[in-house]
């Protein structure tokens, strides 16, 4: 097996699927966002988005924060330290496939 | 797919930009500025040189106090209209980000520096300098916020920006084609800096009309483009998400 393909293998699947990985590059450029912007941004339903969200969260990418704002319950997504790492990583990793 | 991660990250960041109500509200302060400025210049009966002292200070102070209130009415607005419509996102201020910052402030500050000293080069004397201060005031000026603005706008891929920023480097060369076209005042050569000629606070009285000019176009250009946004993000997104749309 050639050297770019061992990366490609050694891609993180959590990350790699595609809607998984629009949700991680979305919140890695802020501090946090809510239900419906990861909704509107991703353009995924909301049983997918749900489902894609629960996912990141049982690997540890993202953590989920219940507030107020007002007197309305608020859900905020943010990125953990080890899904930031684990981005930067999938990035590299993806940009030494493709630069080889 | 890089390409992909890359829209996906500019559009969060971006995303303050999205109705328009940030450069609705930049343009208002910077018509307010030119107002203030304006009104000053031909009410005040102070020579220039203490006037100018005078009305730097009184325009900081309208600078935080009317910043402030933008704060406090953006804040509502995005609460009350955008934040229901596309959803919630807090920004995030890294080290990276902050030194980002520093780093565009420091070249902010340095531009028109080396604006004045390719200037000098150009011309042949400091008088020359001063002479033609109305002219290349608001040309580096337009120049310097056009390239902010783009730069910006390619950072948060907010493409609009690249249209206002063209606007902005149009209107600082238009403001300085005006002045060219008045003639530039004559400034006596070898006349020490400390002793300001008549011509010289021509000059920089000129000098102030072109950043009064430059601040009430920009200013409209800004509110053009925050309303044209707006009105685009209202027809997109008319009423506040609900469970059942």
């Amino acid at each position: 097996m050639s050297g770019s393909l061992q990366n490609l293998s050694g891609l993180d699947r959590v990350i790699h699927e595609p809607a998984r990985l629009t949700l991680v590059a979305l919140l890695s450029s802020v501090a946090s966002a809510d239900f419906l912007f990861l909704l509107k941004e991703s353009g995924l339903t909301k049983g997918n988005l749900s489902v894609h969200l629960s996912r990141l969260e049982e690997a540890g990418y993202i953590k989920t924060e219940k507030t107020f704002r007002g007197k309305i319950p608020h859900t905020e997504y943010r990125l953990t330290p080890k899904g930031k790492s684990a981005f930067d990583q999938y990035r590299k990793s993806l940009g030494s496939i493709f630069n080889k | 797919m890089n390409l992909q991660i890359d829209n996906a990250m500019k559009r969060a960041r971006g995303y303050w930009f999205v109705d328009g109500f940030i450069e609705i509200a930049m343009g208002i302060l910077f018509i307010i500025l030119a107002g203030f400025l304006l009104v000053s210049m031909n009410t005040s009966q102070m020579p220039l040189l203490p006037w100018f002292l005078s009305v730097t200070g009184e325009v900081v102070i309208l600078k935080v106090a009317s910043f402030l209130v933008v704060i406090l009415i953006l804040w509502w607005l995005k609460d009350n209209f955008t934040y229901p419509r596309t959803g919630f996102v807090r920004g995030k201020i890294t080290l990276s980000q902050v030194f980002v910052i520093f780093k565009n402030l420091i070249l902010f500050l340095l531009l028109p520096i080396l604006g004045l000293l390719i200037a000098s080069l150009l011309v042949t004397s400091t008088d020359s300098v001063l002479s033609s201060m109305p002219v290349w005031f608001p040309v580096g000026l337009g120049l310097t916020w056009a390239i902010l603005i783009v730069l910006a706008g390619e950072w948060m891929g907010v493409h609009r920006f690249r249209l206002v920023g063209s606007a902005i480097l149009l209107a600082g060369i238009g403001v300085g084609v005006w002045q060219l076209s008045m003639g530039l005042p004559n400034v006596p050569t070898n006349t020490p800096l400390t002793v300001l000629q008549s011509s010289t606070l021509e000059s920089i009285s000129r000098t102030l009309t072109s950043l009064d000019f430059i601040l009430l176009i920009c200013g409209v250009i800004l509110i053009a483009s925050g309303l044209v946004t707006f009105i685009r993000y209202r027809k997109e997104n008319p009423t506040p998400y609900t469970e059942e749309a």
